[in-house]
């Protein structure tokens, strides 16, 4: 086994103090914000505890809400290690959630095949998606950041002519918003809630911990384990440093990042399965919108890593939750959290960089 | 005793982990051309950038013309009449050479620009110093040694009474650095003060009037020339007696590795870069290739060692022609790369040293397993015992790579790319910005290299290197090899006769 | 096909390019000084909304202008310092602030006007001419001027020379940053008076729908040069104006029209064959002293 210096974990410590920093800037922040709104601070902060930690119902909502967000940040993450923007996940995950429906409505399977073909119809939409941006990239060099917001602009329109035309499940005459038909049974994401109760958590039937649970804790351990443990990580991480060496090194940088990119849109296509399998039952183009820009911030928050973005995600489920409490139990309104948010990137951003020039001027100093 | 144009008392400055410049005293007088010797790293730049208000003394003081100053920035500088041309040049390719020249300086009326008074001034001082230089040319299409000269018009246009030139010949053939020389006598005549920050000690001995050693940051001696010899000033620079030509065992060159024949390439901006180049490497012999920058060598190299696109010809390694193959199998097949920019190309610089050396065999066992899964302890030992074989200076292999100097991280990638064991190692500016410590143990490793039977490919602007290390060298001229010379019939002077072009198509 | 209806589709036509058209000089600013904006779209958001603010709350639709462009230059302030200053990469940093504008524009909206996604109605508006917002037709003596201001002037020679490599431009005397801090500040200021030419009589959440990103797309297709620029918006705008005249009249269903901008941006981007050559140090961090 080989010895840690002291001196390096003092390093690998502050170049991941950043987001904890972050944090603490931006709640100073809210409270400021919270004391000129007129609002008592004691007050605010026992809504947001009432609302997120309190009891274990509360706990799982937050758990429930930071699903969709974790598998967004987990997309975004993977792409940035291999030096890609990939801002489309918003498109791709409208493209992925519609295939996999499609998948859950016409095709009469058992459970067992129905739901993993689900996931990975899923997927393929997504990677889909990304497909065209990702081309465009490699080989004629254009930036992705534009095509592929460009790209979720046509997702959207895309995705809502097919809804209400083609695939529309609605009758003549019903006037719910525009929907497809519903989920078959065997595709639909079964909550295990009951499974939570009998190991002693009280989880409450209208928070929704199902089976996208599962699909983003295994997602998650395995992209973590490509990242740090395989050959195939280490080029994407190589590549994400620079694609000069790399490609002197003899590694297939236009591959490598073609299917990272790919993989990170495929990632991004199981965002809405726990929304449309679980939660809803039907497809429609009203999805919860901005969960692609929500991933960006996650991801960055989360230092662009899968272990990170764990914490990234459960903080932004638990930023979520703690604005609903604050808007129900206080005059603070609920967009505050948003704009918090927004200004916690900003912090998380600038102080990391910050630290991560000190702490190479550290190490240089030690380097002699 | 005349007044000094410049004097420099006690100058002392420190960046974190180094103290770069540790008292150091240096003077200039009117009319005289003063050279500043030292190794990559002994505090000579840095000098000289504090003259430019580059950089801030901690302690020391400056009197121009005998008159305490305190610079603060370049504008000061520029206003006490220093001027400085940069080792690399601090041009905008896109520019013309009149707005490179006035940049900073521009005639203007209330803010728009008045591009007619510049000309004149500018056309008056091309005829007065002979620097043949046209104002509205684009710099990006001017070759190194006119731009070069547009680098000096931009400080006589600012009245520069103290000019400074950080390594000026590093890029020039002999004969350019001839005409260069003529410049600075030109100055000299007119009373100004030259610096002349150099390592090369001939041209320092031909041009000189005083010879100052910096060494560690501190000044060794400040001689004049007739009391000074190479020998004399080398072992001031080292502090130690030093081999001045390294040690080439005679070898009998085994069979073709390498074979280039009719390789034409072009470029993006359609001529041709590479123009019906022929040349061979056969194992146990160096092959240089003298020629100044921009002339073909880049794009040669890109072809051998990255893959890079090819219009005709060919490039046969041991026989096989290798043009379609990726970078990974002409890797397989035997071929090493030095990169020229060891920083953009060589490293991956957050990734620790040891990953480094592992870099471009990390798909291979040891490093991978059969299921690609990373083997890490492997890495670390092969890191270990590579870092004490080249003594590369690091706290550990886990350091990442951009805390080491550049000496080491140079030696980083030259230990890893002579580790694959290749038959063909392509070296380019293996040298380039690395101390003397690290350079002779990289001409070292280079010799046994070849010793071994290797194919060695160097790429160098530093024609003393090439002449010391090379079996055979070849002149690169507009995309041709124009000459061949044998070890011994090689001669600076005649070779850089070639290097411009003055000569051609020779017998060696 | 008569008179007036030509002129209807050019004057409409400028009108809807002109917030492209704006954002796209803006962008040539600050990255013709080395630095990427991506957060065009962003600082159109939170300008749009201060615009209306303003307007209502000053009563006036100039004061509206003024709070507009002053917002613009206060967001580009913020990239500037995060990208200049503090050495962040520039599209994380655009990004950053995109996501930023999103939530400040829904926690402002809702203080100013009760709801997230809506603000109140704003009657008092910029004087018509020609049948549209006069303003637009301020797009041709800016575009001249911007031109005259990169390339003839002291302060765009510096500029470029910022972009191209900051290193020489220091050593020369130039301050970099500052350079740098007025090409963005610039580009911040552009936005909030191309957001004027959008719509002015309320805002809505979304109601910028891309057009910074498309702003970014006439940038390069423009090749960085704001006569270039320009073009390439208006290229873009009109072909929008086109699906609006014609979207109810053509057989095709009304997402497929929709898309045809974003789809145009896409076919215009990849068939740019040789890439055109960005301001050599666009996006690189400058770090003085490390000449």
């Amino acid at each position: 086994m080989a010895q840690r210096r002291p001196g390096s974990v003092r390093y690998a410590i502050f170049e991941r103090a950043a987001p904890f920093i972050g944090f603490i800037a931006s709640a100073i922040v809210l409270v400021g914000i919270v004391i000129v709104l007129g609002e008592n601070p004691a007050n605010a902060l026992s809504a947001i505890y009432k609302f997120t930690l309190q009891t274990s119902a509360k706990l799982a909502a937050v758990l429930s809400v930071s699903i969709p967000f974790y598998l967004s940040g987990l997309a975004v993450a993977l792409a940035f290690k291999a030096g890609v923007f990939n801002i489309g996940v918003e498109g791709q995950y409208f493209v992925g959630g519609f295939t996999a429906a499609l998948v859950g409505i016409y095709l009469h399977v058992p459970p067992a095949i129905h739901i993993p073909l689900v996931v990975l119809a899923a997927m393929l939409g997504g990677a889909l998606w990304a497909f065209v941006p990702a081309i465009l990239k490699v080989k004629r060099g254009i930036h992705e950041v534009i095509t592929t917001i460009l790209f979720n602009n046509i997702a959207i329109a895309l995705v809502t002519y097919f809804v209400n035309n083609p695939f529309t499940g609605l009758q003549k005459g019903q006037s719910l918003e525009p929907q497809t038909r519903k989920i078959l049974p065997t595709a639909i994401f079964e909550k295990l809630n009951g499974l939570f109760r009998s190991l002693g958590w009280n989880v409450p039937d209208y928070v929704y911990l199902d089976y996208s649970l599962v699909v983003a804790i295994i997602f998650g351990a395995v992209i973590w384990f490509l990242l740090a443990r395989t050959r195939y990580g280490f080029e994407i991480r190589a590549i994400g440093t620079s694609i000069d060496v790399s490609r002197y090194a003899g590694i297939r940088v236009d591959r490598v990042q073609i299917g990272a990119f790919l993989a990170s849109g495929a990632l991004a296509g199981l965002i809405g399965l726990q929304e449309i399998f679980a939660i809803r039952g039907f497809y429609t183009y009203s999805l919860a919108s901005g969960l692609g820009f929500d991933g960006i911030a996650i991801s960055l928050i989360g230092r662009n890593s899968p272990v990170g973005v764990i914490f990234s995600a459960g903080l932004f489920g638990f930023l979520r939750q703690a604005g609903y409490g604050l808007q129900l139990f206080t005059r603070v309104p609920n967009s505050v959290t948003y704009a918090i948010e927004g200004l916690m990137i900003l912090f998380i951003v600038v102080i990391n960089e910050i630290l991560v020039r000190a702490v190479r001027g550290m190490r240089k100093k030690e380097a002699g | 005793m005349s007044e000094s144009l410049l004097e420099m008392r006690g100058i002392t400055k420190r960046f974190p982990g180094v103290t770069a410049n540790d008292g150091v005293s240096f003077d200039l007088k009117p009319g005289e051309i003063h050279a500043l010797v030292g190794e990559n790293g002994a505090g000579k730049t840095t000098l000289m950038k504090i003259l430019y208000g580059l950089h801030r003394p901690d302690a020391g003081s400056i009197l121009v013309r005998g008159a305490p100053v305190t610079i603060r920035g370049p504008r000061e500088a520029i206003r006490l009449g220093i001027g400085m041309v940069h080792q690399h040049f601090m041009l905008f390719s896109p520019f013309t050479v009149l707005e490179n020249v006035t940049l900073g300086e521009e005639s203007h009326t209330a803010g728009v620009l008045r591009p007619s008074i510049p000309r004149r001034r500018i056309e008056k001082l091309v005829k007065e110093n002979s620097l043949a230089v046209d104002c509205d040319s684009r710099v990006e299409d001017l070759s190194v040694g006119v731009q070069q000269r547009v680098e000096i018009l931009k400080i006589l246009y600012r009245g520069a009474a103290i000019l400074v030139f950080d390594e000026p010949t590093a890029v020039l053939t002999p004969q350019e650095a001839g005409e260069l020389f003529k410049t600075f006598r030109e100055m000299k005549r007119q009373g100004n003060g030259v610096v002349f920050i150099s390592h090369k000690l001939d041209e320092v001995l031909e041009i000189a009037d005083r010879i100052t050693v910096i060494r560690h940051g501190r000044v060794v001696r400040t001689i004049a020339r007739a009391e000074a010899t190479k020998q004399t000033i080398a072992e001031l620079m080292v502090g130690k007696p030093v081999l001045l030509d390294v040690k080439r065992d005679a070898l009998e060159p085994g069979g073709v590795v390498l074979e280039v024949r009719n390789l034409v390439i072009r470029s993006p901006r359609g001529y041709a870069a590479v123009d019906d180049l022929s040349l061979s490497v056969r194992s146990g012999e160096i092959y240089g290739i003298a020629g100044v920058e921009g002339n073909g060598q880049t794009e040669l190299v890109k072809a051998i060692a990255e893959g890079a696109e090819v219009q005709s010809g060919d490039i046969l390694l041991q026989g096989v022609d290798i043009r379609r193959m990726s970078v990974r199998e002409r890797r397989e097949r035997g071929i090493a790369h030095i990169p020229e920019d060891r920083q953009k190309e060589g490293l991956l610089l957050p990734f620790s040293v040891a990953w480094n050396i592992a870099l471009g065999s990390h798909q291979r066992p040891p490093f991978a397993s059969r299921l690609q899964l990373i083997n890490t302890k492997a890495v670390r030992e092969h890191a270990r015992s590579v870092i004490a074989q080249y003594d590369i200076r690091t706290p550990s292999e886990e350091t990442p790579a951009n805390a080491l100097s550049g000496g080491n991280q140079q030696k980083t990638v030259v230990a890893r790319e002579i580790g694959t064991g290749a038959i063909l190692l392509v070296a380019a500016q293996p040298t380039r910005g690395v101390d003397i410590g690290a350079t002779e143990f990289i001409h070292t490793q280079l010799l046994a290299a070849r010793s071994k039977g290797r194919a060695v490919l160097l790429i160098s602007a530093d024609l003393d290197e090439l002449l010391a290390l090379s079996d055979r060298i070849g002149v690169i001229f507009k995309g041709k090899i124009i000459n061949e010379f044998t070890h011994d019939k090689a001669v600076r002077e005649e070779v850089g006769l070639y290097m411009t072009g003055e000569k051609s198509h020779g017998a060696a | 096909m008569d008179l007036s209806f030509v002129t209807f589709f050019l004057v409409k036509g400028l009108e809807i390019s002109s917030p492209i058209a704006f954002a796209a000089l803006g962008g040539v600013f600050s990255e013709r000084g080395g630095v990427v904006n991506i957060a065009l779209e962003g600082i159109m958001t939170v300008t749009a909304l201060t615009l209306v603010w303003g307007a209502i709350t000053f009563q006036s639709i100039w004061i509206g202008l003024l709070v507009s462009v002053i917002t613009g230059m206060l967001m580009g302030f913020i990239h500037a310092l995060v990208t200049v200053t503090f050495k962040v990469d520039h599209v994380v940093s655009g990004v950053a602030i995109n996501i930023f504008a999103i939530g400040l524009t829904r926690f402002l909206c809702q203080s100013w006007f009760g709801q997230e996604t809506q603000s109140a109605i704003n009657s008092r508006l910029f004087p018509s001419w020609l049948g549209i917002n006069s303003l637009a037709f301020w797009l041709i003596p800016v575009t001249i001027l911007a031109w005259f201001a990169i390339n003839r002037t002291v302060f765009g020679l510096r500029l470029r020379s910022v972009g191209e490599n900051p290193e020489a431009a220091d050593t020369l005397g130039v301050n970099v940053y500052l350079m740098r801090y007025a090409g963005v500040i610039i580009s911040g200021a552009l936005c909030g008076l191309g957001t004027a030419t959008l719509f002015a009589d309320k805002w809505i959440s979304g109601m910028v729908a891309g057009r910074g990103f498309i702003a970014l797309a006439a940038v390069i297709f423009g090749r960085w040069n704001p006569i270039g620029a320009v073009l390439a918006s208006l290229l873009f705008g009109y072909a929008d104006t086109v699906r609006i005249v014609f979207e109810t009249r053509i057989p095709i269903p009304v997402q497929f029209v929709q898309m045809f901008p974003y789809v145009l941006a896409l076919v215009v981007l990849a068939g740019l064959a040789g890439k055109a050559r960005a301001p050599a140090a666009d996006g690189r961090a400058f770090e003085k002293g490390e000449g």
